[in-house]
């Protein structure tokens, strides 16, 4: 069932592939990678202070929010918020750093109930045992004005187990305004975020529903995602679940990936890929798993093993379907893997960007859309943190 | 991949070989001292388990100290060469810091480049004498350099009991037995043999006090605080390390020999508290002729780091301020030295062998298992090797000025030859 990705694609550097099947040469347009498809290209690189670097970017509407720990949310226009940026030249509007620093993803709120885009949250990653403990809380800042924006709320879960807990990766379902936020030990939650957002969401009752879908011990949530009709959580130590909207209420999976910790997941068109993290007993996180999500529980289909790498950090499909891309850190293979999705279930190897030693690799990686073409805004890690652009318009094909 | 001799540390060390020429011929004075162990250790179970074995030069040093101006002015230089002969690590299982783990880390070249100067108050004979130091070197914090105590095998505790390879600026008091010390200083650590402290935007970041007493000529007694910033992260992102430090130290003639006794104490917390680390050691020593054997004794906990494909290194720099698990490290060592050729002699030709038993359990939660890791949790280190040294005996590693051992100033007398 698992694949390996061809061993030609992997020659860290190797500028011209020549695999099987390729119709062409590509060139690689960066320290190394390439593939027997078009590659992807580099339009812009802004460095990013090197305070922890980027963990994470939300793009939305021509405005990119880069998620840059103790430097804040670095709020960029590429077209959107009437700078002049652009994809290829994007211009800092602002930056603003929540309360405690360690600022790690977020969610810019379209609220189609209020026709207001006011709210932006943001996880903040603080310290964690993985696997047992974490810290961190949701901030929501007002960004009416991208150029001033303040911090109005926030949200903390408080203690489960005995142990403190802290949010990571957000999905928000914004018609019925809720957002779910993976807590890791401490599960999902999902929190009623509808009308004027201020001071302790917590005291205010709008925390609905809060399940640890492994069980005490067994619960370590990296990231959720509302889609196909439910929501789906990956839980580093109990692999893929099926989750009720709303209640959270288990529907299925859990308990379905063993040999590997569990990383970032994304679900679309009646599959989900997940990746993996780290290294479980002796056996890296050099997988994305690909799920069949349609009636009943997750089924494991087929999975690729990238050899030379140790995390696969970000999982994204475009969304047009046909394009799936994931981040990798730490090895020779770090960077980012470009799959096509002519047939879901089997996706096939187009292209690779792999980055510098240097670096620890890419730590996650965003696909957004934007005046008719798909960029790709990846967070390279440090030493060189940056934020790099990428035109994957001919990828996504 | 090592990085090449860097042309200041050949620099450097011409320096030091013509100082000591100049030296020796004026008022001034010098004193040279070098060390090296050659050594192989094998260790059963290494991380992904199996036994592995590996030959090094550890420790090899070349060190200056010099006096003038009526001993106000004093100098402590030490090349540490660890970089070229082991840049990948000595293997030692629970060592850990700087990106390594289960290895302990090279040094850099530099290890101490200090210049005090050192004053009495009320006269010549003054009771009390106040100094500054500055340079790189250690911050006033914890007990000696491991490097100038009885054992091979470097402590878990390293990182928690002493802060050094900083630009720091000390200043200090001595009156009696009394000492106490205090230091501001750059939190970074290395992260490789030829890096320097980072001074702009770091330097003064952190501080330490270390409180000594001296209320016996053989017995040594200290307390100290310190507060790092980040050390983990050169940019200065990373956690706090707030930690204390207290250690008893005895050492002076018993049962027709020498004996040397340290006991201490550490604790180390990070991020508000969030993280503890804790440590107990106790070491001694006894020398009688050419007979040296000595024991160890650690308890002490440290944090486990996501590994890279390289399962001895972590990440670095850091991304992020979660780590996999904590780890308690129980490790008994015991040694035994015989030393070759006439004594007193400057020159020291040491045979020595080493056994270690570390028992590893899992403290705190995560989802670090040691016993899947290294296949067991009760591991076995034997080394043998020979210790060579010039003039190095005696010599303590991590005070100056005001604050240095007598035994340092004086002369780098060898602690085996105190009969």
């Amino acid at each position: 069932m698992a694949r390996l990705t061809p061993l030609c694609a992997l020659l860290a550097g190797a500028a011209a592939m020549g695999c099987g099947g390729s119709s062409s040469a590509p060139t690689s347009p960066g320290p190394g990678g390439g593939g027997p498809g078009p590659s992807p290209s580099l339009i812009a690189s802004v460095p990013i202070p090197e305070n922890y670097g980027i963990h994470d970017t939300y793009v939305r509407d021509g405005v990119v929010f880069v998620f840059a720990w103790n430097s804040g949310v670095m709020i960029y226009d590429i077209g959107g918020a009437g700078r002049g940026g652009t994809p290829a030249n994007p211009v800092l509007v602002s930056s603003f750093v929540t309360s405690g620093g360690e600022v790690h993803n977020g969610w810019w709120f379209h609220n189609p109930v209020s026709g207001q885009n006011r709210y932006l949250f943001i996880g903040q990653e603080g310290p964690g045992i993985v696997g047992s403990s974490s810290s961190g809380d949701i901030h929501v800042v007002d960004v009416s004005d991208l150029a001033a924006p303040v911090e109005v709320a926030f949200f903390h879960l408080g203690d489960v187990g005995g142990k403190s807990t802290g949010t990571h990766n957000f999905w928000l379902d914004e018609q019925a305004q809720l957002l779910y936020a993976a807590y890791y030990n401490g599960g999902v939650v999902a929190l009623d975020v509808s009308g004027t957002l201020s001071g302790d969401l917590a005291a205010q009752g709008r925390l609905l529903a809060n399940v640890q879908p492994g069980g005490p011990g067994n619960t370590y949530v990296w990231g959720v995602q509302q889609a196909e009709g439910a929501v789906y959580a990956l839980d580093m130590l109990s692999g893929l679940w099926k989750l009720s909207s709303g209640t959270l209420a288990p529907l299925g999976g859990g308990n379905n990936v063993a040999e590997r910790f569990s990383s970032d997941l994304w679900v679309q068109n009646g599959y989900a890929y997940t990746g993996t993290w780290g290294t479980r007993g002796t056996v890296p996180g050099n997988t994305v798993k690909i799920w069949s999500v349609g009636v009943g529980s997750p089924v494991l289909v087929d999975s690729i093993i990238t050899p030379g790498i140790g995390t696969v950090s970000d999982v994204q499909v475009s969304p047009s379907g046909t394009l799936l891309m994931f981040s990798t850190e730490h090895g020779i293979n770090q960077g980012i893997w470009f799959y096509r999705l002519t047939d879901p279930a089997r996706p096939i190897l187009i292209s690779s960007y792999l980055v510098s030693s240097q670096s620890l690799g890419v730590h996650t990686a965003t696909l957004a859309p934007y005046n008719g073409r798909l960029y790709l805004f990846a967070a390279r890690d440090p030493s060189g943190a940056a934020l790099l652009v990428f035109d994957v318009t001919a990828l996504d094909q | 991949m090592p990085r090449p001799p860097s042309r200041s540390a050949r620099v450097l060390l011409a320096l030091l070989l013509c100082g000591a020429r100049l030296a020796a011929a004026q008022d001034p004075w010098v004193r040279v001292a070098a060390q090296a162990i050659p050594s192989y250790t094998f260790v059963n179970h290494v991380p992904g388990g199996g036994n592995l074995g590996e030959a090094r030069i550890v420790q090899p040093v070349l060190m200056a100290h010099a006096g003038a101006l009526a001993d106000h002015l004093r100098f402590v230089g030490t090349l540490d060469l660890e970089g070229w002969t082991m840049p990948d690590g000595e293997l030692t299982p629970g060592a850990w810091g700087e990106g390594f783990i289960d290895r302990r880390h090279p040094h850099t070249y530099f290890h101490e480049l200090m210049l005090s100067g050192v004053a009495p108050v009320g006269g010549a004979d003054g009771a009390l004498r106040i100094g500054v130091s500055l340079g790189k070197g250690f911050a006033p914090f914890g007990s000696d350099d491991p490097m100038s105590r009885p054992a091979l095998r470097y402590p878990v505790n390293h990182h928690f009991s002493q802060i050094l390879e900083r630009a720091v600026l000390i200043g200090a008091a001595a009156a009696g037995p009394v000492t106490l010390e205090a230091g501001i200083f750059d939190g970074d650590e290395p992260e490789y043999p030829g890096q320097w402290p980072l001074i702009r935007g770091r330097f003064g970041d952190s501080w330490s006090l270390r409180l000594t007493l001296r209320p016996l000529p053989w017995l040594e007694l200290e307390g100290s605080r310190a507060r790092v910033h980040s050390p983990e992260h050169r940019p200065g992102a990373g956690t706090d390390n707030w930690k204390w430090h207290a250690s008893g130290r005895a050492e002076g003639p018993l049962l027709g020999g020498v004996a040397y006794a340290m006991v201490e104490w550490a604790r180390t917390s990070e991020q508000d508290g969030f993280f503890v680390f804790h440590s107990v050691l106790s070491e001694s020593a006894w020398s009688r002729g050419a007979h040296r054997p000595y024991v160890r004794y650690e308890r002490t906990e440290r944090p486990e780091e996501q590994r890279l494909a390289d399962p001895f290194r972590a990440p670095r720099p850091h991304l992020e301020n979660s780590i996999i698990g904590m780890t308690r490290w129980n490790i008994l060592t015991a040694g035994y030295g015989y030393r070759l050729g006439a004594r007193p002699a400057r020159l020291q030709i040491q045979p020595f062998g080493e056994a270690s038993c570390a028992i590893v359990g899992s403290v705190g939660g995560g989802i670090f298992d040691p016993a899947s890791f290294y296949g067991r949790t009760r591991l076995w280190s034997l080394s043998l090797g020979i210790r060579l040294g010039w003039d190095i005996e005696g010599h303590r590693m991590g005070r100056y000025g005001v604050a240095a051992p007598p035994m340092n100033n004086e002369a780098m007398s060898m602690r085996m030859n105190h009969e």
